[in-house]
């Protein structure tokens, strides 16, 4: 049967595998002392070659009939909520946590835009900066060796 | 003996969990629910994860049940199914209790259905089951079957090591 792997909900997470993104997904398992449920994390790696899915993304998978790799087991079904773009699936409209763009416009209508305040219509898509400032595309690790090469994604 | 430590420490009693009402349709691999923690029409849906996620999940061991906070500016509950399609309800200024109550005639197994599986789990007062968990321990005890070996020894026609012994 094995339902549990079949559909997962999942976010993405930084990853340097080229075809798969890790997708981590919170299931919730029951401490039997307490009876109470505690957030546990599982790790899958996803088949996702065009990289649809960025850091952060809130996606679907699906588990693959004959896993690709002893590591990638699933198929990215879906981007649901991409980060920092989130369309509201009631009403369609984008939103910003809690406010719709358009009421956060009316607002900058009126009282005024700030020159440094985000644009949402100019700004390109994600992962303009991919190289230069944003680094969340791939894991970080503890800087171990000094070898005058530039290591972006050392701590 | 103290109270239970912690909030509504109700919520972490067997008896609690086990009285949750709603069972999900098989056909649901994914209960999502979206809500903000602040926002007044965002209430119900607070107290519904508050009291009712737990019950949900223990009711639903297979199903994923996730909470996603402060995304959207009004609360929803969304079910995936088998097909990847998805069921939206919109939960925006609702009672908890009208929450549980739609969910239960949407997406939950009606009473009939729970009653039929409860039937067939039932293997315990099935008697022609034997063995640990059963009635009774062994087949050899009801009179009128092979006494048990233990007590009485087999007939040689039916002992493994004297039929099939080298001659």
């Amino acid at each position: 049967m094995s339902r549990r792997g079949l559909l997962l909900m999942g976010q993405c997470m930084p990853c340097i595998k080229q075809n798969a993104s890790k997708i981590r997904i919170r299931r919730m398992e029951l401490d039997k002392n307490l009876n109470m449920y505690f957030k546990k994390d599982e790790f899958y790696f996803a088949h996702d070659p065009q990289k649809v899915c960025k850091t952060g993304d809130v996606v679907l998978i699906r588990e693959l009939p004959e896993r690709l790799t002893r590591l990638i087991t699933h198929n990215v079904e879906k981007v649901v909520y991409p980060l920092g773009d989130i369309t509201d699936p009631l009403t369609g409209k984008k939103v910003v946590v809690g406010k719709y763009r358009e009421d956060i416009e009316m607002a900058n209508q009126l009282f005024g835009k700030s020159e440094k305040a985000f644009d949402y219509e100019k700004a390109p898509p994600r992962g303009r900066l991919e190289g230069t400032k944003d680094f969340t595309h791939g894991e970080t690790y503890i800087k171990y060796h000094e070898d005058g090469k530039d290591q972006p994604f050392a701590v | 003996m103290p109270f239970m430590k912690g909030r509504e420490p109700i919520r972490r009693t067997l008896k609690y969990l086990n009285a949750g009402k709603l069972v999900l349709k098989d056909k649901v691999r994914i209960f999502s629910v979206n809500y903000n923690t602040y926002g007044d029409h965002h209430a119900g849906a607070r107290d519904f994860v508050f009291w009712n996620i737990p019950q949900i999940q223990f009711k639903n061991p297979e199903v994923q049940v996730l909470t996603l906070k402060n995304m959207t500016p009004s609360p929803f509950v969304r079910c995936y199914f088998d097909d990847g399609r998805d069921m939206l309800i919109d939960v925006d200024s609702r009672n908890r209790d009208d929450i549980i109550e739609h969910l239960v005639k949407v997406v939950g197994k009606t009473r009939e259905q729970l009653d039929a599986e409860e039937r067939l789990k039932e293997s315990k007062d099935n008697p022609a089951n034997f063995g640990y968990g059963c009635g009774r321990h062994c087949i050899c005890e009801i009179p009128g079957q092979v006494p048990c070996p233990g007590t009485v020894p087999l007939p040689d026609h039916m002992r493994g090591k004297v039929k099939f012994a080298p001659k």
